[in-house]
């Protein structure tokens, strides 16, 4: 086994031992990951589903039928049956976010055509909720209209899909969360490993190996991204088992999983060499964690919200990764880039970050 | 009694500066609460603004009216591009625009074919609304890849061409304004009222809850970390010895988190105030205060809690972010707790901070102060027993 293998080796068997040794360390690491998911799931909850109390004073089919209709109109509302009282204080708990009285003879008025109204009290507990609240009514009442063809109606939108199986909000969310679950704990654990070493000032010691100095923190780098792996591997199996998402191509979803780990692990070294303390390790590489989240196309495709920010974009390898993870896992395309291009810049990022690591920690070595 | 005090005090003022001297700690406190805030912040200008492009291929009144209300809605609900098919189609294919709205060439007509109501007409014609009347289509090409941003779209086109047939389904106005509601095929006028005499805007709605995130992180994780450094380097044996009442050292150290948050929390609320980022109505200063303090005294007992069970700086950092995120957005930091099922509802009654962000809400946005007595009792009495709590846990840590 040639010197430079020797140190590699004894650089892994080190930092695994390290590991070992801070095992809770690794358990806050993998939670603050899956904290990740958790967040955006909770985050897929906004603006859908409001719930919403009908009192129903009418009692007929046609009054059940408008309801049905709200419930059914693009996920806007959870509709809730209540008694006037039960709502009044349902709303009042906050336990429901609007009340839509039917009045009696509802039923009669639809079936006759003639106008009525429909008093809708909302909880305007801010702009958005109450935007929401109040969007939702149109389509609930055309879809009624057209449902009974009533009279009138001029206009019908008729809708062509570009995406056969559409995805629910939250298993996309926490497939693109899986790049920044990566970010958390091969960024954390790398950086950790390598700002011990001058927390420590073992850095020193390390110039008197026989092979080149980095060798040996490349071979402690390597355990961390092992480690890194497994974790993130269990991250993708709990998002299979627990959000019921089946991969359409797992071997994409590996590849762009692994590189995600390789070039985290890189900046997370870049990072600790900048650092050089543990403490503010976890909290920096969570808050950019939120930053990359905030325009890596990981709601809905970047493109969307407009050239600046798309352009913006392309310089984090978040962007990448959620276009190969979103087509890895449910068959999307949600960059215009193809995915052979996203692969070649998410490898082309993992040599980038290697180099930038390498060179950072070999000025801090030679200092 | 005096003496009691001012050693309480001297502990706090010196847990303080160690504080102030540790900058990577201050760091390790303020980047979550202030990435998060961010990210909320651009957050909201995301929502609901879904790009579109609209084709007018018709060529008569019934087109031009019904692009004039794109163009009228675009903006509030969506943003709008008008353009040619081809152009159309590619930008949607290059994800510039999330749909595509064609008016087709016989949209005209189409609509011609279903004559409008007339004001005062009341239909009885039963034959005529069974057999419906063949309107006119808008064809619409979406890229639906999730439900979320697709639905939005939906939502937001039905309404455009609701507004076609009738302006008035909803009528967010008083009874005795215009009422246009014969001329509405709906047949049905839904009178919109509101709960609350202000509507606050998205934006501060969800970004000022980040000050309760603020002082949380500050005083679990300054308090965490001052325990914890306090057993790693073995001084809490010293404090232990000291010839002082382990009340009062206890008291010092959870005084110390409270002002180690206190001294982040008013330099920034005085920032925000003179910026006009936060204009509390009259008299609401003092309930403010109340939240604040509260808060960081809940936040102080937490972190003595964590910085004596758990062993190492790091570990406790990481366990306090954490531990602060978690309590943030299930206290509805994160979200509009209205939105939530009705399981995770439930669930945010038992998180202290769901009260102080709903007291922070109330002080700052809503005249009443609508529940703020009862926000109060459930965050003083989480107080209470997190100080007992970590006032407990820190003293068996010191003596160990």
């Amino acid at each position: 086994m040639t010197p430079t293998l020797t140190a590699l080796g004894g650089g892994f068997r080190a930092e695994i031992q390290q590991l070992r040794r801070s095992r809770l360390l690794i358990v806050l690491t993998a939670v603050e990951a899956v904290t990740f998911l958790v967040l955006v799931s909770i985050f897929g909850f906004t603006g859908t589903h409001v719930p919403t109390a009908v009192v129903d004073r009418d009692g007929g089919k046609l009054a059940h039928q408008w309801a049905q209709e709200m419930t059914a109109s693009y996920h806007t509302y959870g509709v809730r049956y209540m008694d006037a009282r039960s709502a009044q204080e349902a709303l009042g708990r906050g336990d429901v976010a609007a009340i839509l009285y039917i009045p009696a003879g509802f039923s009669q008025h639809m079936a006759q055509h003639s106008m009525i109204r429909i008093h809708f009290l909302v909880d305007n507990v801010n702009a958005d909720l109450t935007t929401e609240v109040e969007l939702g009514i149109p389509p609930a009442a055309r879809a009624f209209g057209v449902a009974n063809r009533f009279p009138g109606i001029r206009v019908v939108t008729v809708e062509k899909d570009l995406v056969r199986h559409e995805v629910g909000f939250i298993p996309y969310l926490v497939v693109s969360a899986l790049a920044l679950a990566a970010f958390v704990v091969a960024g954390t654990l790398a950086a950790s490993a390598v700002a011990r070493e001058f927390e420590n000032r073992t850095l020193a010691y390390l110039k008197l190996s026989p092979t080149h100095p980095l060798v040996p923190l490349a071979g402690r780098l390597l355990a961390t991204s092992a480690v890194s792996a497994v974790a993130v591997a269990v991250a993708a199996l709990l998002v299979v088992a627990g959000y019921g998402v089946v991969p359409a191509h797992p071997a994409a979803l590996a590849a762009a999983l692994l590189l995600c780990v390789v070039i985290f692990s890189c900046i997370g070294a870049g990072l600790g060499t900048l650092v050089r303390r543990t403490l503010p390790l976890s909290a920096l590489i969570f808050g950019l964690a939120l930053a990359l989240y905030l325009d890596s196309g990981s709601l809905e495709p970047a493109r969307f919200y407009g050239n600046r920010l798309w352009v913006i974009a392309h310089t984090s390898p978040v962007y990448y990764a959620v276009g190969i993870l979103q087509y890895a896992v449910h068959g999307l395309r949600v960059t215009p880039e193809t995915i052979p291009v996203n692969f070649a810049a998410l490898i082309g990022w993992a040599v980038l970050a290697a180099g930038v690591a390498w060179l950072g920690l070999r000025r801090a070595v030679a200092s | 009694m005096t003496r009691a005090l001012r050693h309480t005090w001297t502990l706090a003022a010196h847990d303080v500066g160690l504080w102030r001297r540790a900058p990577w700690a201050v760091a390790a406190a303020l980047i979550p609460p202030v990435a998060l805030g961010l990210l909320l912040y651009i957050l909201t200008f995301n929502l609901g603004h879904q790009p579109i492009a609209l084709v007018n291929e018709g060529h008569g009144r019934y087109s031009d009216h019904i692009a004039g209300i794109f163009q009228a809605q675009a903006g509030d609900i969506y943003s709008l591009v008008t353009t040619d098919r081809a152009n159309a189609m590619r930008l949607l294919n290059s994800q510039q625009v999330a749909a595509v709205v064609v008016i087709p060439p016989g949209f005209d007509a189409g609509v011609a074919r279903c004559p409008a109501l007339q004001p005062d007409q009341i239909i009885r014609d039963y034959t005529y609304a069974r057999s419906g009347c063949p309107a006119a289509k808008l064809q619409v090409t979406l890229n639906n890849a999730n439900n979320n941003f697709a639905d939005e779209i939906r939502r937001a086109l039905s309404e455009t061409v609701s507004f076609f047939d009738a302006p008035d389904v909803i009528t967010p106005v008083s009874e005795t304004q215009l009422d246009m509601s014969d001329l509405n095929p709906y047949r049905v006028n839904v009178m919109t009222a509101l709960t609350r005499t202000s509507t606050v805007d998205y934006i501060h709605y969800a970004v000022i809850p980040c000050l309760v995130l603020l002082i949380l992180s500050v005083g679990v994780t300054g308090t965490a970390l001052l325990c914890a450094r306090d057993i790693e380097r073995g001084t809490a044996r010293h404090l232990a010895l000291a010839p002082v009442s382990s009340v009062v050292l206890v008291a010092g150290r959870l005084l110390g988190g409270v002002l180690v948050s206190l001294v982040v929390i008013v330099p920034t609320l005085a920032i925000a105030a003179l910026t006009g980022m936060i204009a509390p109505p009259a008299g609401h200063w003092v309930p403010l205060g109340l939240v604040f303090l509260a808060t960081s005294v809940c936040a102080a007992g937490l972190g003595a809690v964590l910085g004596a069970v758990l062993r190492g700086t790091r570990a406790v950092s990481m366990a306090a972010a954490v531990v602060c995120t978690y309590l943030f957005f299930l206290g509805g930091g994160f979200t509009t707790i209205q939105f939530l099922p009705a399981w995770l509802h439930r669930l945010t009654a038992f998180v202290p901070t769901s009260y102080a962000i709903d007291g922070l809400r109330q002080s700052l946005f809503y005249p009443r102060l609508f529940g703020f007595g009862a926000d109060m009792r459930v965050l003083l009495g989480t107080a209470a027993l997190a100080v007992v709590a970590g006032g407990v846990v820190v003293r068996r840590a010191w003596s160990r």
